[in-house]
């Protein structure tokens, strides 16, 4: 989409954000998309899909909310944190809802995958701990053709015990220094 | 697509985003959450006006009535401990039922009134409870009934306008007062087929007091049921009632068929969602929203 037809008589416009915890400033086109400038500047996990708003495989995190970046013109995205899935594993460690994917066989082609764990991510530093009702209903914007629903469920319901284990384990050790 | 835009704005008052959308003559797009603007693709479009910093989102209380800024987005809504008390909770099942989680976060309430669809899940609910849009141009504010800016929504009368607003003065409350909204989608996170919204006044003796039916994506734009409330008020709501008046909404809309659903279906499911929508505000346990 960008300078197809001449990059010449295209405007641009200053893009101040910060991605994936780093603190950047991009030249834009006043009308592209978040999900091509994201693309443009590498970040290949947000994936391309219907770019209607229907698949989910471009989600993004902004300001710890998901949205779907095909839908939110880059401008829009001034001054603010976003999160794509190249940004969830820390220092090369990957997020228990990554592992949980992995674990539970809920990644087939993958290419769904990065839009539901940022979703599932979102899901679960909201509510630690959610209903397999709502994990659905968290997933219920993200299409896949090759795995199902299913394992995708299990993986986050997982996720989300495994986070409770690992904050029971550490709560008595606060509860004493308190 | 958006090849040909020049300049993106993020006026922050009212009064700024109308001067740039008169300079823009006709040129200008509003944006809000974007989810119906990037998706209708409008290659004509050469200046966008980003209305999300403008100081409209808001659910406040306003003497008796309860106002809600145009850029508040659906899972504003839906979180919103006022909303969820409001007509017991029509309002939030209406907005969680627009769109997913990630659609969810972007929409906003002016942008499924501006946009004027007919399947626009919020109006039936705002219909049902009365509610009116402040509108803003260069002269100055004006309030107007939804249903009346409905109806033009997609004409160009409000081409230089913003909605600023939307009020919704304080419905009946008490024990006989109940609430629905029902909704047909292909799946769950779908535009309507059909939706409908009812909100019913009971007396104490079981008699239709208030009542009020709306129906969208089944005419031109969302639409209140004016005969079927005039049949029932006044009567006791039994089968027969119901079966009445699933039959006078059918008559009254006047669906067309498109690549969602056939005007047959839709008409069919306007009596069965409407049957659906009274029978769940007069259950004994009261509705279940
Ligand atoms: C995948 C998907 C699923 C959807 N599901 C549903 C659904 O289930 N139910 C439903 O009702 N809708 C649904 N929608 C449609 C859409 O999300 C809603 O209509 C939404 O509320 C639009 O709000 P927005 O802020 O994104 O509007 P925008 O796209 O920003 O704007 C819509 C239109 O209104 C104008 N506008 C916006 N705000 C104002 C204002 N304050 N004053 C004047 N003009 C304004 C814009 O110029 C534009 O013409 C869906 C859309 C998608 C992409
Ligand atoms: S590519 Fe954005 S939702 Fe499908
Ligand atoms: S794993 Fe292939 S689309 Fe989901």
């Amino acid at each position: 989409m960008f300078g197809s037809r001449g990059v010449f008589a295209m405007k641009t416009m200053e893009l101040h954000l910060t991605v994936n915890g780093q603190s950047l400033n991009w030249s834009i086109a006043p009308g592209e998309l978040l999900l091509d400038v994201l693309r443009r500047q590498g970040y290949f996990g947000v994936k391309r899909g219907c770019e209607k708003g229907e698949c989910g495989a471009c989600a993004v995190l902004v300001d710890g909310k998901p949205i779907n970046s095909c839908l939110m013109f880059a401008a829009q995205a001034e001054g603010r944190h976003v999160l794509t899935i190249e940004g969830v594993a820390i220092d090369g460690k990957l997020d228990p809802v990554q592992e949980a994917f992995l674990d539970h066989g809920a990644v087939q082609c993958g290419f769904c995958t990065p839009g539901m764990v940022i979703s599932a991510k979102a899901l679960l530093d909201r509510r630690p701990d959610p209903t397999e009702d709502e994990v659905r209903e968290a997933l219920a914007g993200h299409l896949c053709r090759c795995t199902g629903y299913l394992k995708p469920v299990e993986a986050v319901l997982a996720a989300a015990s495994k986070r409770k284990n690992r904050a029971r384990r550490v709560k008595p050790l606060t509860e004493v220094s308190r | 697509m958006f090849d040909k835009v020049e300049a993106f704005y993020r006026p922050a008052n009212v009064r700024e985003a109308l001067r740039l959308l008169q300079s823009g003559k006709g040129q200008a797009r509003v944006v809000a959450g974007g989810t119906d603007v990037v998706v209708d693709g409008d290659d004509s479009v050469r200046f966008l006006i980003d209305i999300t910093h403008a100081g409209l989102s808001y659910i406040r209380r306003r003497g008796t009535a309860s106002v809600i800024g145009a850029t508040t987005t659906m899972a504003e809504l839906e979180a919103s401990p006022q909303i969820q008390s409001l007509a017991g909770g029509l309002l939030c099942k209406a907005a969680h039922s627009c769109g997913s989680m990630p659609i969810r976060n972007l929409a906003t309430l002016g942008g499924n009134m501006a946009n004027g669809s007919p399947a626009a899940d919020m109006a039936t609910p705002l219909l049902v409870l009365d509610a009116a849009v402040v509108m803003a141009d260069a002269k100055g504010r004006r309030r107007l009934p939804l249903a009346e800016y409905l109806g033009n929504a997609r004409s160009n009368r409000y081409a230089r306008s913003l909605v600023v607003e939307i009020v919704i003065p304080d419905p009946p409350r008490g024990k006989g007062c109940r609430w629905s909204f029902q909704k047909l989608g292909r799946t769950a996170v779908d535009i309507s087929l059909v939706n409908v919204s009812a909100g019913l006044h009971l007396d104490s003796r079981g008699r239709v007091k208030w009542v009020r039916i709306a129906l969208g994506s089944v005419a031109p734009a969302p639409m209140r049921a004016p005969g079927a409330e005039q049949r029932m008020t006044g009567r006791i709501l039994d089968q027969a009632l119901l079966a009445e008046i699933g039959a006078e909404v059918a008559r009254e809309v006047s669906p067309i068929s498109d690549a969602r659903a056939s005007a047959e279906y839709r008409r069919e499911i306007c009596s069965v969602l409407t049957r659906r929508a009274l029978e769940e505000c007069s259950a004994p346990a009261g509705c279940s929203l």
